[in-house]
């Protein structure tokens, strides 16, 4: 490399890069300077204020900072003189004398450093004590701050390093830590000074896993006054993936007696180390009490009602389920579950599975239904997230995966988000689009609601709800009309741009401003800057997907990467944010009723021809139902026998009246979860499952890198591993199956996936991500469609869309329109993260958030209990003040069995993609009427 | 889980609203009002800080909520920095607002020296604490006439009691300003002739850079750089560059700038856009410092004339305005500062010549830099060369305070000594005998008498003395003060000043304060390791100067200990 310099080092001359710290320099070349402030990991600029790490310059009248100065040509450093080596020691202790003199973490990176200089403590006074100087302001939050539920400050600890500033401000970018006041009065504040729960923290804990003091720190290693820690050491410590969400933040998991206790993020390719507040402090509820540990059967005295609720008030759990052994558990199940399978075919017959599980259980699963069922009715919460978008996806470029990882928003030059809200539900994907909007890539975000993004947005749409295909096909008129559309790439790569030319003709930016509700000029600004900009990328989320019109909205899209050639490179390209940790892997593995394992057809004969020579049977030759077809089959007496497993439709599915009446219907039940879910309360036979932290498996996140989960707990009680039970059940309905443990299992679905060639289990072992498809040396295709789509003849397919108002529009009966979602400590139906602790104390209880301004209009109270009414049904819930809500809606996050959204949502179906529209229908919302206030 | 339901807290959050405080719709009205059409950009916010201070004489958290909605950042993003500078009172929900009046008592070493102390618990004394409050503050450049006290926005100096107590009875609290020399009356003089001879073409940009490094004008904001090199550099950097005036003149004893501008501050402009145009910049930025309301006044008007006769475009100068932080005198915390920051200085390299205000190229100047251009070009190279003594070329302004008969500013050869600057200042107050001095402000150390004969000037025989000139601020002690006073204040002072962002200083100077405070034996072993680290490794001059006059003390005055 011609770019390289050399300085000399402790009398060593060195090659080393102009970009290079000498601290980098030295640590290459086996010399450990202290460092505090200074964070060596991705993300963490060196700030160079703590000065524990000073060098002598030859030729410099003071020392350097070696973490903050990079090297030159002829630098002559000494790390070692006394002069260096006595500048450290009086950093040390002029910190130590302001600390506790029991510390908070006494292996922290400074009492470890610390350890390297004799220092007798108490020649200096404390900072604390007898302070003449400068009054300090009255209403600060305390020196000890236990407010949030899972991060204790004890700011006695702190030295001012500024890096956890830097954590909340450069690295997560969700700027709630600032340093406050001056001199020695400098302090880490939340917003304006706050106690650090009421603050607008969202717990990410990437302050907490940067200090070097222990002054933030996690309260499940520390004692019950919270100001040391207590657990010292760990049983075990184990490198895993997150169970929660699509990102797949690579993580490191500490146990204790068989409990975990700590979650620290690990340097994965999409997460760098950080974490959000579910991955890091939302691990417990795989240790509640309210675990299944024992097998249960269905007691004959209770018979199964669609409005059962078993909360232990009105209805216990033995009274209506009995506890059984295994062996009568299953032989139940698989009776049941034959029975039907004989007396009525396997079309009487559909299993739901989760995406939540790992490839190999998704495999085995839908092997299971298929082979053991012989039919394809096999569906999973996919269809109720991005059908639409994956139908779309196929239609066009012919792959439902992304085209390249979301970590690419920091290579474009213009980022698109659209209906989704990544700082709440992919919050680690959002670091990267704030970040990037930090170092000038323009943002644009597009929703009805308001969202923490839009701070950082060069252009914040805020369209009228349903409006998705007029706001877009305005851009394409736009992009069209102008002239701004890539000539040359659609010419080589696209088809079908003249139909589209003709079809946006009428939708000039200045007619669809009235109906979308934003400006033309300003549809006009996103459209050239879209367009124009050398690298755009188009990432998008259920605020897309879940309409009627869901499939149309992801065509617009595709149309608006395809006639400007952003797809392809980096930078650019298509990306639906996809929900759940294993969703984009449990639908290549085959969860779905329409494609064996890697999207194949099951109606293509060659295709199916094949299988069924792998599988050793004849196989269903029609594609399967999907998940609301499926509740609408069992309603018309199609289906009969179910088995389900990890999946929650009596909370997830549309309206819930009607999906819970059919699982009540149903004559046979099966249920493998972890909890007893609502879905167990209409179930025949509960089987006690694994969770995330239980078990090993393969994890394939939204950027299609395939990852290791690996097990740090011990199963509960009785509960064994799902790839068990499917197998045991496989084996009881008359299937040969025999697996050597879940590697096997990994190989034999490598057969019949081309996806996963040249990724065998030792490379995702020795690996830990290992991104498809990879090329046989080994190189991973992070970005596709660089030549060419996967369609039959490798052209883009732009495929126009009209508009279409959503189902059910605000009438004078039901005048506001509901919008359904999560919230950002509640995952999917809250199964798990309600029984995390520090989740559920975030956020404890159902509302229902509406803006203030509609509020007072409405002559209601922020904190009211109000009553939302649909056509389906009516709902209690607790009224939220939330500026975020556009005029005239409600937004109910459907993750609460108390005030369940999906009570209420319509099952209307996109016609393609088959999802229900969870993000519009009418609404009406009043007081609640206090029905127990008098008793 | 964890079997710790409630884990000792007593705050939680209202689950009827979102994380967070809440913008309140009556607050971003009122912001919104003040702002008007200004641009929201970032490096306004202080500018903005100030509409709200000035307006409600405090920053309500509702204010600073909304004003964080109107300028897209977050609350802790403008709360950290109004935290940071005196003159913003940060006022939480449910805290009592701040009396409607505010008096600041200087207590920096020459007021101190006359009576501050007394003064202030007299007017404490004297005052309904509901409708005024009384605050210490640091140097508002009153030297020479100290004691000096602001009340309100009207500066007094040789302030009493009773004056004080009868200026609040008549309301005289507005600015007062000096006349000063208008536009006309300079240009009647030869004004702004130098700058159009520049613009014709008749002066060169590189013949004025050989000028003033002939001339030997250096950088009288304390550092002493060669102008003309300083200039030379910056034009070597690609553009497009921008230009700075240090208007921050805080340290104390230091009066000379505001004496400049209160009496001809367009020799400072025209200087500054003779800088300008040399360097190419694209922008000047004048940094005032709030303690001088009468001076930014003046700026203001002075702009607008400049503006309305055509010597620079509108906005060319932008005024902004300091908020009470004497470290934004250090150059690198002062472009912080412009650019809506907290005063924090810069890591060097790289220097603010190749990397300054928003990453570009930036000269910075002190204003008597740029006032003495104009007649430096108009009067010739040795005009002001000749000025000086043997060996220091040039002419000085010393800000003369303390006890001697006649304080003020005294323009002297530069190499002056302390007994030529007693003598001219009409020697030693009466019944004083001169016993030590400041040769530099607070951070230039402390020396004795007999070092009076020492020249004053950049490096030479005092850097030998580990003393230095700075902003050749020069506050002269006699045998009725205690060196140790003045050594306790001026530690003190930097305690206060200090902007907290590295370890030697920020712990340092706290622990030097209290260590020089407590009872029994010094421990002097201790003070001497402080001073080396904080000498060796603190990251600007401000903590690597702090330890001077402590070191001096413990070397010169140790019956005083």
């Amino acid at each position: 490399m011609s770019n390289t310099i050399t300085l000399n080092i402790d009398g060593v001359d060195v090659t080393a890069s102009p970009d290079e710290t000498i601290w980098q320099v030295a640590k290459r070349e086996g010399t450990r300077i202290p460092h505090l402030c200074y964070l060596d990991q991705p993300g963490y600029r060196a700030d160079g204020n703590c000065r524990a790490c000073m060098v002598e310059i030859e030729g410099e009248r003071v020392l350097a900072a070696s973490c903050k100065r990079t090297v030159t040509d002829g630098m002559v450093v000494k790390t070692a003189t006394e002069r260096a080596e006595k500048s450290r020691r009086m950093v040390f202790e002029l910190l130590l004398a302001d600390m506790p003199e029991q510390p908070v973490d006494a292996q922290s990176t400074f009492h470890d450093w610390l350890g390297e200089f004799s220092i007798e403590n108490g020649r200096l006074p404390g900072k604390h004590a007898g302070d003449v100087t400068h009054a300090l302001p009255t209403s600060q939050a305390p020196l000890h701050d236990v407010s949030n539920p899972a991060i204790a400050v004890n700011l006695d600890a702190c030295i001012a390093c500024n890096l956890c500033v830097r954590a909340c401000r450069e690295v997560q970018v969700n700027d709630v830590l600032g340093m406050a006041e001056r001199g020695h009065h400098a302090v880490p504040v939340f917003d304006i000074h706050d106690p650090m729960g009421v603050s607008t923290c969202v717990t990410c804990g990437e302050c907490v896993q940067a200090c070097p003091t222990g002054a933030l720190f996690e309260k499940t290693l520390m004692d019950d006054k919270l100001r040391t820690r207590t657990v010292e050491d760990f049983d075990n410590k184990v490198d895993s993936v997150c169970p929660f969400c699509g990102v797949g933040c690579q993580t490191t998991v500490y146990t204790k007696d068989e409990k975990i206790v700590l979650v620290d993020g690990r340097d994965g390719p999409a997460n760098e180390n950080r974490l959000c507040v579910k991955g890091r402090f939302g691990f417990d509820y795989a240790m509640s009490k309210e675990r299944l540990t024992k097998p249960l059967i269905r007691r004959d005295d209770a018979p199964k009602r669609g409005d059962m609720q078993i909360d232990g008030q009105m209805l216990r759990v033995d009274d209506v389920f009995r506890e059984a052994t295994w062996e009568e558990a299953m032989s139940v199940a698989a009776k049941g579950l034959t029975d039907i399978r004989d007396n009525h075919g396997g079309g009487a017959l559909a299993g739901f599975g989760s995406a939540k599980g790992s490839n190999e259980e998704a495999y085995l699963f839908q092997k299971l239904v298929r082979q053991g069922f012989g039919t394809n009715n096999v569906d999973h919460c996919t269809r109720l997230c991005h059908a639409s978008s994956v139908s779309a996806l196929l239609e066009g470029v012919g792959s439902g995966a992304v085209s390249a990882p979301f970590m690419d928003a920091g290579k474009a030059d213009c980022v698109i988000v659209i209906g989704a809200r990544p700082a709440t539900n992919h919050p680690v994907a959002a670091t990267y689009f704030k970040r990037a909007a930090k170092r000038g890539t323009k943002l644009v975000i597009m929703d009805p609601r308001g969202q923490e993004l839009m701070r950082h947005a060069e252009h914040s749409l805020r369209f009228k709800p349903g409006t998705d295909v007029a706001m877009l096909n305005a851009m394409l008129h736009t992009i069209i009309e102008e002239e701004l559309y890539d000539e040359q790439y659609i010419q080589a790569n696209a088809s079908g741009f003249e139909a589209l030319r003709e079809k946006v003709k009428d939708f000039a930016p200045e007619d669809m401003a009235e109906v979308c509700g934003i400006e033309a000029e300003q549809l006009r600004a996103v459209a050239r800057l879209y367009a124009n900009s050398e690298r755009s990328i188009i990432f998008w989320g259920m605020g897309v997907s879940q309409h009627t019109h869901g499939t149309d909205n992801s065509r617009c899209l595709i149309a608006l990467a395809l006639i400007t050639g952003h797809v392809g490179r980096e930078g650019t390209g298509l990306h639906p944010l996809r929900g759940q940790n294993n969703v984009q892997g449990a639908s290549d593995a085959g969860l779905i009723p329409m494609f064996f394992p890697d999207y194949r057809s099951v109606e293509n004969g060659d295709i199916r021809g094949s299988m069924e020579d792998f599988w050793g049977r004849s196989l269903d030759p029609k594609k399967g139902l999907t998940v609301v077809e499926i509740m609408d089959a069992i309603h018309a007496d199609e289906i009969t026998g179910m088995y389900i497993m990890g999946e929650n439709p009596a909370m997830s599915d549309p309206d819930q009246h009607h999906a819970r009446a059919a699982l009540a219907k149903l004559d046979h039940l099966v249920v493998q979860d972890i909890f007893l879910t609502e879905t167990c309360w209409h179930a025949d036979v509960v089987l006690p499952a694994s969770a995330h932290a239980e078990k090993l498996g393969t994890f394939s996140n939204t950027n299609r890198q395939v990852q290791i989960g690996r097990p740090a707990l011990p199963l509960p009680g009785e509960a064994r591993m799902d790839h068990e039970i499917i197998i045991d059940l496989a084996t009881r309905i008359g299937l040969d199956w025999s697996y050597d443990g879940v590697p096997a299992v990994y190989e034999e679905m490598r057969q019949v996936m081309k996806s996963l060639d040249y990724i065998p289990w030792e490379r995702l072992e020795a690996n830990e991500s290992v991104t498809y498809p990879s090329k046989p040396d080994g190189t991973e295709n992070w970005v596709i469609f660089d030549s060419g789509f996967s369609t039959e003849d490798g052209r883009g397919r732009i495929v126009p869309a009209d508009l279409r108002a959503p189902d059910e529009v605000p009438d004078e009966h039901f005048p506001m329109v509901l919008t359904t979602g999560r919230v950002l400590e509640h995952w999917h139906t809250g199964s798990m993260t309600r029984r995390a602790d520090v989740l559920d104390d975030i956020e404890p209880e159902g509302f229902a958030a509406m803006n203030p301004r509609e509020i007072a209009k409405q002559g209601l109270e922020a904190g009211d209990m109000i009553s939302v009414s649909t056509r389906r049904g009516t709902i209690e819930a607790l009224l939220r003040a939330d500026r975020e809500v556009a005029d005239g809606m409600v937004f109910i996050p459907f993750c609460f069995n108390e005030a369940p959204a999906n009570a209420l949502t319509n099952p209307m179906l996109d016609p393609y993609g088959k999802i229900p529209e969870f993000k519009f229908c009418a609404a009406k919302v009043e007081r609640a009427v206090m029905s127990e206030a008098a008793e | 889980m964890l079997d710790r339901p409630d884990q000792g807290r007593s705050k939680r959050r209202n689950p009827a609203k979102p994380k967070g405080r809440q913008l309140d719709d009556g607050a971003l009205a009122n912001v919104r009002a003040l702002l008007g059409d200004r641009s929201r950009q970032r490096d306004h916010l202080i500018e903005f800080l100030h509409l709200i201070q000035d307006e409600y004489k405090c920053l309500s958290a509702a204010h600073i909520r909304a004003l964080a909605e109107e300028m897209r950042l977050s609350q802790v993003e403008v709360y950290e920095v109004a935290s940071f500078y005196d003159h913003f009172d940060v006022v939480k929900e449910g805290d009592p607002e701040p009396a409607p009046l505010t008096i600041r008592v200087c207590d920096s070493v020459t007021c101190m020296m006359m009576g501050a102390e007394q003064l202030k618990a007299g007017l404490e004394a004297g005052v309904d604490a509901n409708a005024v409050r009384v605050l210490s503050a640091p140097c508002m450049g009153g030297c020479d006439v100290a004691p000096a006290v602001r009340i309100g926005d009207r500066e007094v100096g040789n302030a009493t009691v009773d004056g004080l107590l009868a200026m609040l009875d008549e309301n005289e609290i507005s600015v007062l300003r000096p006349d000063y020399k208008k536009l006309d009356a300079y240009c009647e003089h030869g004004g702004y002739t130098q700058l159009e001879k520049l613009r014709a073409g008749d002066l060169t940009p590189q013949g004025i850079i050989d000028t003033l490094s002939d001339a030997s004008l250096r950088g009288m904001g304390g550092a002493g750089f060669p102008t003309g090199r300083k200039w030379s550099f910056v034009r070597g950097y690609e553009g497009p560059r921008l230009m700075s005036i240090n208007g921050d003149e805080g340290e104390p004893g230091t009066f000379k700038d505001r004496y400049y501008l209160e009496r001809n501050p367009h020799a400072m402009f025209e200087g500054a856009l003779i800088g300008a145009h040399c360097v190419e910049a694209e922008r000047i930025y004048l940094y005032m410092r709030d303690e001088y309301p009468a001076v930014l006044e003046i700026m203001r008007e002075c702009i607008a004339e400049i503006e309305a006769a055509g010597l620079a475009e509108p906005g060319f100068i932008e005024l902004r305005r300091g908020a009470g932080a004497y470290i934004c005198g250090e150059e690198s915390a002062m472009l912080e500062s412009i650019e809506g920051k907290r005063g924090l200085p810069r890591h060097r390299p790289p220097y603010i010549a190749e990397v300054g205000l928003f990453g570009r190229p930036t000269l910075n100047n002190n204003i008597e830099t740029l006032y003495w251009v104009p007649e430096i070009l108009a009067n010739g190279v040795d005009w002001f060369k000749d000025q000086g003594k043997e060996g220091h070329p040039g002419l000085r302004s010393y800000s003369v305070s303390g006890r001697v008969a006649k304080p003020g500013v005294v323009k002297a050869p530069a190499g002056s000594t302390v007994n030529e600057l007693i003598e001219m200042c009409g020697g030693m107050a009466d019944g004083h005998t001169f016993k030590a001095y400041l040769p530099g402000g607070a951070s230039g150390g402390i020396l004795p008498a007999s070092k009076g004969d020492v020249p004053l000037d950049f490096g030479g025989e005092l850097a030998e003395l580990n003393a230095f000139v700075g902003s050749h601020a020069i506050v002269v002690f006699s045998d009725a003060d205690s060196m140790k006073d003045a050594a306790v204040n001026l530690i003190d002072f930097f305690t206060h000043e200090s902007c907290g962002q590295c370890t030697p200083c920020r712990g340092g100077t706290e622990k030097m304060g209290k260590l020089l405070r407590s009872d029994g034996p010094l421990d002097e072993e201790a003070i001497r390791d402080l001073e080396d680290v904080m000498r060796d490794a603190s990251i600007c001059g401000l903590g690597q100067a702090a330890p001077n006059p402590v070191n001096h003390l413990l070397t010169y005055f140790r019956e005083d200990l």
